[in-house]
């Protein structure tokens, strides 16, 4: 029997989660797209409403399943729908907005208790020269909500960046992922 | 897309109401916008109306996509039947996607008379859109 995998992204909305499933999917991407009816809808004309997933074909090593979920705390519940077998999670980061760091916290402040089981990797996105100030930002926050995951700057729309973040998540697999940290943290919240 | 008219809160403040008042087998009944936020609810027992809206757009853009992948057109309504109760969802025609109408039932409640009254409200709530911000 062939073996699959799923992997998640998560993120503000506008991170690049659709955008990251679309370029590595060999399949058609599937999305849940509604237009917006906040004031979302001045950065961007539609939003994810439940989810993205597309596929990744490995060869004999199975299918990579991924899964996008919406950026919005209103739709956490979404995470259950995926939770079951996920290997790991990409956090996403739009890394040239003003407010990365509220839609981060968001992010973190949302998910942290799920993000502390799993590997992770956090994706500065969209901002080619993001620099070492707000990456730091990035790891401090997610120190603050007991999380430690590798930082990196890439551009979601590269088939190359996003497997690199896939090879830090298989990195933290093969090495033994220790959520001692996370759950000690937790333990505390 | 066009420019989102606002129906008139009022008349679907009442349509929601006598949807509640038309069977003691309704518990909730909700508009939600297909962003997933609550616009007018009507509940007879405490629900998070925040968490009931962002799941009844879930479930619709969920079920507009399985018909769409399946080449089985659009969507009427979603159903979701539960030994506790049961739930239907479905677009207000006119309002271009913007509302969604959620009507939460017990258990023993008729599933036709819950689609009847749904559909009647759906109605309503369709005809308090003005004339001019109707779409398809």
């Amino acid at each position: 029997m062939t073996q699959t995998h799923k992997i998640v992204f998560i993120g503000e909305p506008g991170a690049g989660k659709t955008t990251c499933i679309a370029a590595l999917s060999h399949v058609p991407p599937v999305s849940t797209d509604v237009a917006c009816t906040d004031e979302l809808a001045e950065r961007k004309a539609t939003t994810t409403v439940a989810l993205d997933y597309g596929e990744l074909h490995l060869g004999d090593q199975g299918r990579l399943l991924l899964y996008g979920l919406p950026g919005q705390s209103r739709f956490r519940f979404m995470f259950d729908v995926v939770r079951e077998g996920l290997l790991g999670a990409v956090v996403l980061v739009d890394a040239s907005s003003a407010t990365a760091m509220e839609g981060l916290a968001e992010t973190l402040d949302t998910y942290a208790p799920e993000l502390g089981q799993l590997p992770c990797v956090l994706a500065l996105n969209k901002d080619a020269r993001a620099g070492e100030d707000l990456r730091q930002a990035c790891l401090d926050l997610l120190r603050r909500h007991g999380l430690v995951a590798p930082a990196i700057v890439v551009d979601a729309r590269r088939r190359e960046d996003i497997i690199r973040m896939f090879d830090l998540l298989f990195m933290q697999l093969e090495l033994g992922f220790d959520d001692t940290e996370a759950r000690e943290a937790n333990a505390w919240a | 897309m066009g420019v989102i008219v606002p129906p008139n809160r009022g008349q679907c403040d009442a349509a929601l109401q006598h949807l509640v008042d038309s069977s003691d087998g309704i518990r909730a009944a909700m508009l939600a916008l297909r962003d997933g936020r609550p616009f007018v609810e009507r509940c007879r027992s405490q629900v998070d109306c925040g968490k009931f809206a962002a799941m009844v757009s879930s479930l619709v853009a969920l079920g507009q996509t399985a018909l769409r992948e399946l080449g089985a057109g659009g969507l009427d309504h979603v159903l979701v039947e539960g030994r506790e109760g049961k739930l239907v969802v479905s677009s207000i025609d006119g309002s271009g996607g913007l509302l969604l109408l959620a009507v939460l039932a017990e258990r023993d409640a008729r599933l036709g008379l819950v689609l009847g009254h749904a559909k009647t409200c759906a109605q309503a709530v369709s005809d308090a859109f003005p004339p001019a911000g109707r779409q398809a």
